[in-house]
């Protein structure tokens, strides 16, 4: 059915990226306005970006034959499209407010961030993952967890503001719609927990597959990506313990997340490498 | 009698021009401030006399035989709380005649308040001139201005908007709670102390659901009292340091004269609890808790200038009802001077 929509992926991307930055104005600008923004708006405009975004990724999909994660650009909208997919999945449970609005402002970025760089959409062979559905679940569970700890650092991200309001005896503008720092080092701490399981679950799958096809996997893209999970399970682990716990807690999850998606142009520019230097073909007609 | 109008006079310090540290240093206990209305009262030259002291002001009303005395009465504050000079003229303001006459209208009324608006300071207020003509301190003309002054409060709060929106020390506790614990109702409360702002806090408080509340204050007969009127229980004071980290939110509103928590019993507490957050609400003159205290890691520590900046961030929005109820008390100040007068004039023919 989404072969016959005349749009590309890159415009429907856009289009996507459009309804997010509405979302986000609307809860600016009702922030601006003093007055909490309507949560069934939000929500509404978020499940059209999603849409839209779940329409674009199949589209880039169908024409890969895969799951839409081989180069930084689909990473980074798969990223984001599994952000949205959290906030839904949170949102309505546990209802956090104003985490709409940075849901919004974050998808936002990643997608319109990633539309303006045209270099991170670089060809690719098709069927990188093979026919080994392992791997294609490794990726996948990856950006997934990394989802996960995208909305921790939005979490993180709204507990520090919530709690510098709190020390600087602030009461007025965005701290009287900000959940109470308790809920949000709460959630953080929850969020964390299943980041860190799905992204070992990945990593496990992802073992499976390197035990067997070690000459495969660059060197550089393993190291990045076992530093990250080192990274996240040391905090987890601080956390576990009570001895990383609310505001350290939240700036080393939101330092975290910044390492782990400046990691990923390096990983993906070494994977490109090591395929020129072993003769594999990069581009792909699209 | 003229003449004995013209030297009534107000002199004192209050939250408008003096910080929170100096009042500490001007705050005097029940006791403090009763002795030192007896010591007035016997100085040569003051007729009459009344010390107002509360967490926000210490002013004394005087009806002297001379303008003078109010430089004698500073001398016997600086002696009493061993401030320089320099610190009380710093800090210090006095009014005359009928600014003094304005300024007890204008504190009555709560225009003076913190919190403007609050009615606390007119029970204050009645507290004081009742414990002073009790004493004999005060006698015609004191008697006669404070009697009137509580008339023209009440006058002013029923035609003005005055009160209307005004947000008390209890709602805004409340809403920072929430603001650290979202919900309430798993939140351990101490109140510490048997003050009146303290009491009301925690009413606030069991208002929106917490049910666990403990009182402590110095005489445990106190705190059964209060307990007892709250419905809570009572611990004993000797120990709360020690069971500190068993508490989410605490209210500090006694009469201590030193702090009773400190930042090495905080941390400690905090350290057996690094999850939770701490809320502290410091109601008290002097302060019951160190201001370093806030450095601790998720403690909150929110002290009673920080309560009342917040209480009146809606100000803007009653400035034309306070401009209003400013110009009903000048009239009755005025009609008030004269009365005195005239009544002198009379007495005097």
């Amino acid at each position: 059915m989404f072969n016959e929509i005349i749009m590309t992926d890159r415009t429907t991307f856009a289009i996507a990226a459009a309804i997010y930055g509405a979302a986000f104005l609307f809860g600016l600008i009702s922030l601006l306005m003093r007055r909490a923004y309507s949560r069934t708006i939000m929500f509404a405009l978020l499940c059209g970006g999603f849409l839209i975004q779940t329409i674009a990724l199949n589209l880039r999909g169908t024409e890969i034959k895969a799951c839409p994660l081989g180069n930084p650009f689909e990473i980074t909208q798969f990223l984001a499209w599994s952000l949205v997919l959290l906030f839904f999945i949170i949102g309505p449970a546990f209802r956090l407010r104003l985490l709409g609005g940075f849901t919004a402002g974050l998808a936002t970025l990643l997608v319109a961030g990633s539309l303006a760089l045209p270099s991170w959409d670089t060809p690719y062979p098709t069927g990188i993952f093979g026919d080994n559905h392992w791997i294609e679940l490794h990726a996948a569970l990856a950006i997934f967890s990394y989802g996960f700890f995208a909305i921790l650092s939005l979490v993180s991200a709204m507990f520090l503001i919530q709690q510098h309001g709190l020390k600087k005896k602030q009461f007025k503008g965005v701290y009287q719609y900000l959940p109470s720092v308790q809920q949000l080092d709460l959630m953080a701490r929850r969020l964390l927990i299943t980041g860190v399981i799905v992204l070992t679950a990945s990593l496990a799958f992802g073992a499976v597959f390197w035990i067997n096809n070690f000459e495969l996997v660059p060197i550089f893209k393993l190291t990045a990506t076992c530093f990250i999970w080192l990274g996240y399970l040391t905090v987890f682990i601080l956390r576990i313990q009570k001895k990383l716990v609310t505001r350290r807690h939240a700036i080393a999850t939101i330092a975290l997340f910044i390492l782990a998606m400046a990691s990923l142009w390096p990983v993906q520019s070494a994977r490109d490498n090591e395929a020129l230097i072993e003769g594999l073909p990069t581009q792909v007609e699209r | 009698m003229s003449e004995v109008l013209e030297s009534l006079f107000v002199l004192g310090t209050s939250h408008h021009v003096t910080p929170l540290e100096v009042r500490e240093r001007f705050a005097l206990t029940e006791a403090q401030a009763s002795d030192l209305q007896k010591q007035l009262h016997t100085l040569e030259g003051i007729r009459e006399c009344l010390v107002l002291n509360t967490c926000n002001r210490l002013e004394i009303y005087c009806l002297a035989d001379s303008i003078e005395r109010a430089k004698e009465i500073s001398g016997l504050i600086c002696n009493k709380q061993n401030l320089s000079p320099e610190l009380y003229q710093q800090f210090a303001y006095s009014h005359n005649n009928l600014e003094a006459l304005q300024h007890l209208l204008e504190v009555s009324a709560g225009l003076d308040s913190q919190m403007v608006g609050e009615t606390e300071i007119l029970g204050q207020l009645k507290q004081a001139y009742a414990t002073a003509r009790e004493a004999h301190c005060t006698g015609k003309v004191l008697n006669r201005l404070f009697e009137k002054s509580f008339q023209a409060a009440k006058v002013t709060r029923t035609q003005t908007g005055i009160t209307r929106g005004k947000i008390s020390i209890g709602n805004v506790t409340v809403d920072l709670a929430s603001r650290i614990f979202g919900k309430l109702g798993n939140s351990r409360v101490l109140l510490l102390g048997s003050g009146e702002v303290g009491e009301k806090t925690a009413q606030a408080l069991k208002s929106r659901g917490i049910g666990d509340i403990s009182v402590s204050s110095r005489t445990f007969e106190n705190a059964y009292t209060l307990a007892n009127n709250l419905g809570v229980t009572a611990i004993d004071f000797d120990s709360f340091v020690d069971q500190l980290v068993h508490f989410d939110i605490v209210i500090c509103s006694t009469a201590a004269p030193e702090a009773l928590i400190n930042k090495e019993a905080m941390a400690r507490a905090m350290n057996q609890r690094p999850e939770r957050p701490c809320f502290l609400i410091d109601l008290a003159m002097p302060r019951d808790v160190d201001p370093s205290v806030e450095e601790v890691e998720n403690v909150y520590l929110y002290n009673l200038d920080d309560l009342s900046n917040i209480a009146n961030e809606n100000l803007e929005a009653r400035k034309a009802e306070i401009e209003k109820a400013r110009e009903i008390l000048k009239k009755h100040a005025w009609n008030l001077w004269l009365l005195l007068r005239r009544r002198e004039l009379m007495l005097k023919a």
